[in-house]
């Protein structure tokens, strides 16, 4: 045992000479979080998780499917009651892209109250707004893959609305669909978008928040003084680490649990002919169905209004946040008209996702 | 007052008591809080905060204590520090001017021509863009090849009018569509049509005294919808957002069509009686054959607009 170094060591040497391990880990690990660790910084991370595990099963998931209008429901069924553990698979797939909806909407809400999305960190916060744009897109082009007749009607709907955009609304409809109505086509533009344009998109802008965040810094609380602060500044190996991990094992826990609790289950293959399926969108998505129920929504005006100005709006609103909000102060109670905002807004989403399930039970 | 750099000499108010060896700066503020001031004696060095520094000049450091009052400073503990390469601080290196001079490395001969250089980066975009903008189009043809179909008039006979029991009651007529797309072969999917038999007062609120011309893409007659046949064919696509409606009691309004996406309601003419829709039901080209068969156009549509856009 005296200083004669194990081969595991000579190894480890071997490759940190080469590569500069030892370097990246402690530059990686030695990031000062400003005012310590906290429960409300694991957002992030925790997204990171969720992507990689929906990446993992992904990929096992594609061993069985066959994206074809004439095979893409039957290999889903066969995954889900002939694969071992395909059932599982396909089911935590599911559960992680609503954990994944979940987490964003955390993730955005904490950076959002914390007024982390001021100067100096304003494109961390525009690359964040992509991301949330190609997460939702992850939703919609992955409803359609089981080819049932929710994933068609969903389809349907949501390229409708796609279709009222003004100017290009039509090309970007048909382009989606590759026709002028939802068939083989649409199931492999949207097959190639799910698995390998957003996968792809997603990695690089993931990659540039991680590393514009990283060269701006932490953010750290909206109050303290320096001093207060530098006392309680820990890195972020181990205790945010030991945190972030912590909420990894909650939320995998959680994808499982649900995954065992409510198994996906697939409706009738898709057809134009809804039988007597009521058409409804996944759960994040329903409070824009029921908004498009109202009637100051009703007509073609009202249409463009609720489907695509008041959500294009708020959008642009999201990404001219940093450079309207100009004022530094971050504290969330000393910034009333965002505090209130971000209340009506979840408030208002709330609301309608609630309607629209209540509106379910009138209409059976 | 500029930094301290590391190797300046360090002057006490009486003597001069060694060099700077290394300095210690704050995470938060980014800016040197301390200077360790090492006497070549091999112990670690003093650690002496910047608030007793007095001026820094190139070279030197001057203190405000005296030589004799050095040692109420404490020694560095190195084991409290990790350098600059260790750990991450934004934009820290931007905030630090403490080497002694710059460290340089002398250009290639071949690079100190600017022009060469300008050249370069010139035809590197060139050549970028020569391998890029000829795919452009092909690219974009390719993605577009199955977006805009031909508009399909085919007859497709849907089922028996002795179906129909009652007047001004819809109808639901499912029927299978021969399918070709593509490479795909030729497939049949489930479609349905709702038809109705009006009486002449529906009829009179689908047609309004007029017959209903269909035309083809370029503009020719297809077919003519007679106000005098009863029978009104409609699309089964609701021209809100194309969910698939049905013929239902409602509370108030009676036997109406509701669609359940969006609520819109339509009467049995087909008109907007509430929800968000933007038009009426569309009607399709009907015609009943010699021994009653239902045939139909199966038009589609672009639902949300006001005026029918014909897609298929």
């Amino acid at each position: 045992m005296s200083g004669q170094p194990t081969a595991l060591e000579k190894i480890l040497a071997f490759v940190d000479e080469r590569v500069g391990l030892k370097h990246l880990q402690a530059k990686m690990l030695n990031e000062p979080v400003p005012g310590g660790s906290r429960w409300a910084y694991v957002f992030g991370s925790v997204l990171l998780f969720i992507f990689i595990m929906q990446a993992v099963t992904g990929i096992l998931l594609m061993f069985y499917y066959v994206p074809s209008a004439d095979h893409a429901y039957a290999s889903t069924q066969y995954i889900i009651h002939e694969v071992d553990y395909g059932w599982f698979l396909l089911s935590y797939h599911f559960w992680g892209s609503s954990a994944m909806v979940v987490m964003v909407f955390a993730h955005m809400s904490q950076v959002f109250l914390w007024g982390a999305y001021k100067k100096p960190r304003e494109m961390i916060w525009l690359v964040g707004l992509a991301l949330f744009g190609i997460v939702m897109g992850f939703g919609f082009t992955g409803y359609l893959l089981p080819w049932d007749q929710r994933a068609y009607w969903a389809t349907t709907v949501g390229v409708e609305i796609m279709d009222k955009t003004p100017i290009v609304g039509d090309f970007m409809a048909r382009f989606l669909k590759g026709g002028p109505t939802p068939g083989q086509m649409t199931l492999s533009r949207f097959f190639v978008i799910h698995v390998m344009i957003l996968p792809a998109t997603l990695m690089g802008l993931a990659g540039l928040h991680i590393f514009l965040f990283r060269k701006a810094g932490p953010a750290g609380p909206f109050r303290g003084s320096v001093e207060e602060l530098k006392a309680k500044t820990d890195y972020f190996f181990p205790r945010q680490i030991w945190k972030d991990m912590v909420a990894m094992g909650a939320v995998f826990f959680t994808i499982c649990s649900l995954a065992f609790i409510e198994p996906v289950v697939l409706l009738e293959e898709a057809t134009p002919d809804p039988g007597e399926y009521h058409p409804e969108p996944e759960w994040y998505f329903l409070f824009l169905f029921q908004l498009l129920r109202l009637k100051i929504f009703s007509g073609e005006f009202g249409q463009f209004l609720g489907a695509i100005a008041i959500p294009g709006a708020f959008m642009a609103l999201l990404a001219a946040l940093p450079f309207i909000d100009r004022s530094p102060e971050r504290n969330i109670f000393k910034r009333p008209v965002a505090l209130v905002g971000w209340i009506l807004v979840m408030a208002g989403i709330l609301m309608f996702t609630v309607s629209a399930i209540i509106n379910r039970e009138f209409l059976d | 007052m500029q930094q301290p750099k590391l190797k300046s000499t360090v002057q006490c108010t009486d003597r001069e008591v060694g060099e700077v060896t290394k300095v210690i700066v704050d995470p938060i503020t980014k800016e040197v809080s301390h200077i360790v001031v090492g006497n070549g004696a091999g112990e670690p060095g003093r650690q002496v905060p910047m608030a007793q520094v007095q001026a820094v000049t190139d070279g030197t450091v001057q203190l405000r204590t005296a030589s004799t009052d050095l040692a109420q400073f404490p020694l560095l503990k190195r084991d409290e520090y990790v350098t600059i390469d260790e750990v991450e601080i934004a934009h820290l290196e931007d905030h630090l001017h403490v080497e002694p001079g710059e460290v340089l490395i002398p250009l290639p001969e071949l690079e100190r021509n600017v022009k060469r250089r300008t050249f370069f980066a010139n035809l590197t975009h060139a050549i970028g863009a020569l391998v890029a903008l000829p795919l452009a189009f092909p690219v974009l043809k390719y993605l577009m090849k199955p977006m805009y179909a031909p508009l399909d008039n085919h007859w497709i006979k849907i089922g028996s009018a002795n179906k129909i029991k009652a007047e001004d009651v819809g109808v639901q007529f499912k029927f299978k569509k021969k399918f070709k797309e593509a490479f795909m072969p030729e497939a049949e999917i489930d479609k349905n049509i709702w038809v109705l038999k009006a009486s002449p007062a529906v009829l009179e609120q689908v047609y309004k005294g007029k017959d209903q011309i269909f035309l083809d893409a370029t503009g020719r007659e297809v077919w003519i919808n007679k106000q005098s046949v009863p029978y009104v064919a409609y699309s089964g696509k609701c021209p809100h957002l194309g969910c698939g409606y049905k013929w239902r009691a409602h509370k108030v309004l009676g036997q109406v069509f509701l669609c359940p996406c969006h609520l819109s309601i339509y009467d049995a003419s087909g008109k907007v009686l509430d929800g968000p829709a933007p038009r009426p039901l569309d009607t399709l080209p009907i015609r009943v054959t010699g021994n009653g068969d239902i045939e139909v156009i199966d038009m589609e549509f672009k639902a949300g607009k006001k005026e029918q856009v014909r897609i298929v």
